[in-house]
């Protein structure tokens, strides 16, 4: 029993760590301005309550490895109550990129569906 | 289970021993600032009810200490952190692995570092000695203490701009933000927290050490620069402007069959400029990481 529940964490986890990248450039190409990690963590929840797919700690290694990448460029602007935040917003190249990117997803989506009809 | 941010901040740090020390420093600060907002949120839509009574939805939702370790200890090593300039270079052997270095990004990264530093290095003297001399003046008097926390706080976020440049020209790893203090602690304890911690007054020392360096750095590498391109330009200025190159006594030109020599030796002395800027920055990347960095 544990060890399907790993293999379906792990599973899940996988393709998690592809499609997440996927998720938040593709969150901050619409939101049109720049936004901070608990911001868009609450944007996804309140999209999909019914799919928490990960846990909302794993966005923020994934937005700065999307900064480190230049698809996303950042700045910190201090908050009232508490610590300051950090704001991200999609790059010229982060918006190329998903276009490629979206166009990848489409095909395996297509690809893995002719699998599993059968 | 995990009460208040601080212990889970505490547990966090405990879960990512080991791995790089601005990793630590970025993982902890993003936590603090999604577990600080969610909590006031929380706080706001359910009045009357405490931090510790809303916590652990939050972190159900966010991620135990060991499951945003794991995320962060996976990003890292599937998108390792390569900044522009840190990009590795093919490592060739023998003559074109020497002049492979004017191409390498990461050594002009370092030889732009080099030549910024007059400037930063003034700015941030500039900096410490006004502020500090402010600051030391104004102690006799009860203002005397914001103004010195201020000053001192100035210093932090001077270190982490500093971090920025570090990271960006000389890809030595930086944290993008501080670590803040406690957010439940009040002013006199944040004064107190900011006087205690090594690195404020390291930072301190750095920046006032880096006028110095910086004259060292600018002077030599400009110097470097500007005689490697009168060499490799001497068959231009001599030939066709009919510019002695000055390097003789006197006025004298450089005999027409040693111009290619002098050309040739013009590009050495870039690349042997580059490689002193690719050392160079990877020790002042050293030494700006256990200055700046809390550990």
């Amino acid at each position: 029993m544990t060890e399907a529940v790993d293999a379906n964490k792990k599973f899940q986890k996988e393709l998690n760590s592809g499609t997440a990248a996927l998720v938040l450039l593709s969150i901050l190409d619409v939101a049109g301005k720049p936004m901070y990690g608990y911001q868009i963590a609450k944007l996804i929840e309140a999209k999909r309550p019914d799919l928490p797919m990960m846990k909302q700690g794993a966005f923020y290694p994934v937005l700065r490895s999307l900064e480190t990448g230049g698809l996303l460029e950042s700045y910190v602007k201090p908050s009232v109550a508490g610590p300051p935040r950090r704001y991200y917003r999609i790059t010229h190249e982060g918006r190329e990129a998903l276009a490629k990117w979206v166009e990848i997803w489409d095909l395996t989506k297509v690809f893995v569906d002719d699998f599993l009809k059968g | 289970m995990i009460l208040d941010i601080r212990t889970y901040l505490e547990e966090l740090k405990v879960e990512l021993k080991g791995m790089d020390v601005a990793l630590v420093q970025d993982a902890l600060s993003d936590a603090e600032e999604f577990l600080t907002t969610a909590v006031q949120d929380a706080l706001e839509s359910q009045p009357g009810s405490a931090e510790a009574g809303v916590l652990g939805g939050i972190i159900d939702r966010y991620g135990a200490p060991s499951e945003v370790a794991a995320a962060y200890k996976e990003t890292e090593s599937r998108f390792p952190r390569l900044p522009l300039s840190s990009r590795p270079s093919k490592s060739k052997k023998g003559l074109s692995g020497y002049f492979g270095v004017i191409s390498d990004l990461k050594a002009w990264g370092a030889f732009l570092y080099m030549v910024l530093s007059l400037l930063t290095g003034s700015i941030y003297f500039g900096w410490a000695l006004m502020g500090g001399s402010i600051s030391a003046m104004s102690l006799i008097l009860i203002i005397g203490i914001p103004i010195t926390s201020l000053f001192l706080l100035s210093i932090r976020g001077i270190a982490l701009l500093e971090g920025g440049l570090v990271e960006a020209l000389l890809g030595t790893r930086m944290p993008r933000k501080p670590l803040f203090v406690t957010p439940n602690l009040g002013w006199i304890d944040k004064i107190k927290a900011l006087l205690a911690e090594s690195v404020t007054w390291k930072s301190l020392l750095y920046m006032i050490v880096q006028l110095p360096l910086g004259y060292i750095y600018f002077f030599v590498s400009a110097g470097l620069l500007l005689f490697s391109l009168s060499f490799i330009s001497a068959p231009v200025l001599e030939l066709v402007i009919h510019k002695p190159l000055e390097i003789w006594r006197g006025d004298a030109f450089t005999p027409v069959w040693l111009l290619p020599v002098v050309s040739a030796a013009g590009f050495f002395l870039l690349a042997l400029t580059l490689h002193l800027a690719k050392w160079v920055g990877k020790v002042q990347g050293r030494w700006a990481k256990y200055m700046l960095v809390r550990k």
